[in-house]
């Protein structure tokens, strides 16, 4: 059946939604993070998957959209909606800019200076702790002041699917054909019309309002932000939830957070060990399996939908002999 | 073919790389319906000039004009966006995107263009270059004869006025090099204008109807292939090289 | 303000540009052979400060002896890694070979810091002093092992030097790092220099991590700012120049040991130190991609 795939989806999503008030607290919270991993490893692999940018600077963008949101409603008793869209186009703006001064910049290049950037950010967020309460920890406003979960849930989905819808209608556009030239080959993109600069500053823009969107929703969540959401190590986790999912699609950028959270989550038993073996897994995808362990499952899922043709999106990562030859 | 309107004015340009003068005072006007072979020893800057030309370099001195408007300091798109359309010397394609999103994508920065129409043009350009049934298999299967074909396609969806073909021939076997020969004549009489780079002399000298030759950075003939193919100079640029 | 108290810094200063240079120096050495930004070089950096530290306390072994053991180790576990790990870039088929470099060595780094806190706990260990004491300048002191460090860092320094300029295997190394190609040509068989090259930067790193670890103490995440800071000074350096790597180092602790000094408020200064070098970093990125010294860094084909 045509489109199948997308029926499945919307019933799974339909499901979600009617049976999440029968989830214990803990494992809504699991699934709210997760959701909020999700629009992070969507973003990033926007800007890295799509158009080959490596940033490590994500979580820098989500930290200031957080610290801006809480810092916007506590000092003017603004809405918190307003705050966070305070926070998203405050990182638009900064994404932007950041994306301009690196254009000049490649790979490593690109990587070393969004990490330098990502550490400025989180060191003075540590450090003027009279505005930001620092480590300690500022206090967010929530959203909801129930004790259930519930609210949050619909919210962090609304928010994954509202993202998620953006993106992908990007991806789908010219837009995103210009995002993938741009990865293989700049010169050639250029060559063809590509006014490579302004994607990639586009790009950056619009992956870090994304990155402050989840960021201020975090921090209206939990209710406390502290430097360390901007800091190496949750990038860390993000890249490998990124790139152990495939960092190429946003399905399989999604697919990667919700796995890996929820493993991290059953697996707690495991205390310390997790990590390592998560990084032994990234290792081992970028090793054998470089566009992602869920690439492959998430091609078939498509090819129930698609039967005949199978679209030129799925072909990127099969090897292919031409047929003349 | 009579003169017509002059579409590319290269005044003056000059290109230095450390201490490496790879163009000198390079003066190079292309008219409409010209069909010019650019020939020259290896180093001789051939590759450099166009790099100026369609915005991919930028001069360090002299300047560009295209249409009449001056191009000082554009980026390469925005030449690629007024009809000056270059391939490279080693192909460069879009590696992992099919044969037929290789197109698409040069189809759809022109303003105003739909999916509908630049997926037909695109179609039918592969059709001309006897691609068509390639479609979906990614541009770095293909064969090094296909992608060059590949890359003049490219060329091909922006519409050019002008097309730069660096090395269009290096590599290509006979039979696919007579294919690439007969559909650059034929985009020729339909209108556009070539500048054809390659070491493949007898290619160029089938091809054009200008020459141009270059020799260590600086243009040193300029005419019919009859009357440059005589000039001492020339003859002792590649006797000397 | 005393002549004593700017001499002690400026020293103190020049030790740890020192030690900043040996790390930064196996990156550069890394960058120019393997053509990657090596990611995991400060989580090296860190095991080899706490392998010399085992070395010590399960096998009595003298300090220094430590040290030299723990670059062999670090030598080995290199190669090792690199084998398992690197073979891809080598390869024509691998695409995208920055990406790849980057992506795993960032992965290496995440493993290596999470597994050190398992084997080693996350509590701070201090190895015993190579020379316990302390020399007296005036009214100030400097320890010993900061003199120490900076002796053998020097001769460290000096010895890569002279083993790249004067003996066979290093001149080759240096032919390999400009171009693989040529230095095929010539009969080098440039696939063994990367595991040397690997193996060497290692090596340089871990000494660094054993000769800092009775000044400031091991933790699992004493690789992380040094890291960094490697890479601050390989591009203010000039990724692939040896030489640019050891003046920046220099250059680099200097600057960071008189900023923390003289930095108006000292509650500030010692975090605003880490941020000062960082924004020196991105200055130079913006203006001049290829530091001081550099040569320009070819895109891997």
């Amino acid at each position: 059946m045509r489109g199948l795939h997308v029926y499945i989806l919307l019933a799974v999503a339909a499901l979600a939604l009617l049976f999440a008030d029968r989830l214990s607290s803990y494992w809504m919270h699991v699934a709210i993070i997760a959701m909020f991993y999700g629009i992070l490893a969507s973003s990033w692999s926007l800007l890295a998957g799509y158009a080959g940018l490596f940033s490590l600077g994500h979580m820098a963008f989500a930290s200031i959209g957080g610290y801006t949101s809480a810092l916007l409603v506590q000092w003017y008793g603004i809405p918190i909606p307003v705050g966070m869209a305070a926070g998203v186009a405050l990182c638009c703006a900064l994404g932007g800019l950041i994306g301009w001064v690196c254009l000049r910049m490649s790979g490593p290049y690109l990587a070393i200076f969004t990490l330098g950037f990502s550490e400025i950010v989180r060191i003075t967020f540590a450090t003027e702790d009279d505005i930001t309460a620092g480590m300690a920890g500022l206090h967010v406003e929530r959203l909801f002041n129930t004790t259930s979960r519930l609210p949050y849930f619909y919210v962090a989905f609304a928010l994954l699917v509202v993202s998620l819808l953006l993106m992908g209608v990007i991806v789908r556009s010219r837009w995103g054909l210009f995002l993938r030239a741009i990865r293989e080959d700049e010169q050639a993109a250029s060559a063809s019309g590509v006014a490579v600069a302004r994607f990639r500053i586009l790009a950056f823009a619009i992956a870090s309002g994304f990155a402050a969107l989840a960021g201020s929703f975090y921090g209206h969540y939990i209710g406390i932000l502290t430097p360390s959401l901007g800091g190496l190590d949750f990038m860390a986790v993000l890249v490998v939830m990124t790139v152990i999912g495939g960092m190429e699609r946003l399905p399989t950028a999604v697919g990667g957070a919700f796995v890996v959270e929820f493993l991290l989550e059953l697996l707690r038993g495991y205390g310390q060990w997790r990590l390592p073996l998560f990084g032994i897994i990234l290792l081992l995808t970028m090793r054998f399996a470089r566009n992602g362990l869920l690439t492959p499952l998430w091609l078939k899922f498509v090819q129930l939908g698609e039967p005949r043709a199978v679209t030129a999106m799925a072909l990127r990562d099969v090897p292919q002999k031409d047929p003349a030859q | 073919m009579s003169a017509g309107a002059e579409l590319i004015r290269g005044a003056g340009l000059v290109k230095r790389f450390g201490g490496i003068v790879a163009n000198d005072a390079v003066e190079f006007t292309v008219v409409e319906g010209d069909l010019v072979g650019l020939i020259g020893p290896n180093g001789s800057g051939k590759t450099t000039l166009i790099s100026m030309l369609t915005g991919h370099l930028m001069p360090d001195g002299g300047e560009v004009v295209v249409r009449g408007r001056g191009m000082r300091g554009q980026a390469a798109h925005l030449y690629a966006a007024m009809g000056v359309a270059r391939t490279f010397q080693l192909t460069q394609l879009f590696g992992r995107m099919t044969v037929l999103e290789n197109l698409l994508v040069p189809g759809l920065t022109r303003p105003g263009s739909t999916w509908r129409a630049v997926v037909q043009q695109a179609r039918s350009t592969l059709d001309f270059l006897k691609l068509g049934h390639l479609e979906q298999l990614h541009a770095k299967n293909l064969s090094g004869g296909q992608q060059k074909l590949l890359e003049l396609g490219r060329c091909m969806m922006l519409e050019p006025a002008i097309l730069f073909l660096d090395e269009p021939f290096a590599g290509v076997h006979p039979h696919l090099r007579d294919e690439l020969i007969t559909r650059i004549q034929e985009l020729h009489e339909a209108g556009r204008t070539f500048v054809v780079v390659d070491h493949d002399m007898e290619s160029i000298l089938r091809l054009s109807k200008r020459l141009v030759v270059m020799a260590r950075g600086r243009k040193i003939a300029d005419g019919p292939p009859a009357v440059v193919r005589e000039d001492q100079a020339v003859l002792a640029a590649y006797a000397g090289s | 303000m005393s002549w004593d108290y700017i001499f002690v810094q400026v020293a103190n200063g020049a030790v740890i540009g020192i030690i900043y240079a040996l790390i930064a120096v196996g990156v550069t050495l890394i960058f120019s052979i393997l053509k990657i930004v090596n990611f995991a070089h400060g989580d090296l950096y860190m095991l080899g400060g706490y392998c010399a530290y085992y070395i010590i306390a399960l096998l009595g072994a003298p300090p220094l002896l430590a040290m030299l053991l723990s670059m062999a180790a670090l030598f080995v576990l290199a190669i090792v890694l690199e084998r398992l790990l690197l073979t891809p870039l080598y390869s024509d088929a691998t695409e995208r070979k920055d990406e790849y470099g980057l992506i795993i060595t960032f992965g290496l780094a995440f493993f290596l810091r999470n597994i050190a806190v398992i084997i080693f706990g996350p509590y701070p260990l201090k190895p015993p002093s190579f020379i316990p004491g302390v020399q007296h300048i005036g009214e100030m002191t400097v320890t010993n092992d900061r003199l120490f460090a900076g002796g053998v860092g020097i001769v460290l320094i000096l010895a890569l030097l002279y083993f790249m300029h004067r003996t066979i295997w290093g001149q080759a190394l240096d032919a390999v790092s400009q171009s693989r190609e040529s230095a095929a040509i010539v009969g080098i068989n440039s696939g063994r220099f990367n595991s040397v090259a690997f193996g060497i930067g290692a090596a340089l790193a871990a000494a660094a991590g054993a000769l800092i670890a009775p000044i400031f103490s091991l933790a699992p995440d004493m690789g992380v700012l040094p890291n960094i800071h490697a890479f601050v000074i390989v591009i203010l350096g000039g990724m692939g120049s040896v030489l640019g790597s050891i003046f920046a180092g220099i250059l680099l602790g200097e600057a960071e040991n008189l900023f923390t000094a003289f930095f108006p408020d000292p509650t500030r200064a010692l975090a605003y130190t880490n941020a000062f070098g960082l924004l020196i970093l991105m200055v130079v990125l913006i203006l001049r991609p290829q530091g001081f010294f550099g040569r320009r860094h070819l895109r891997m084909e």
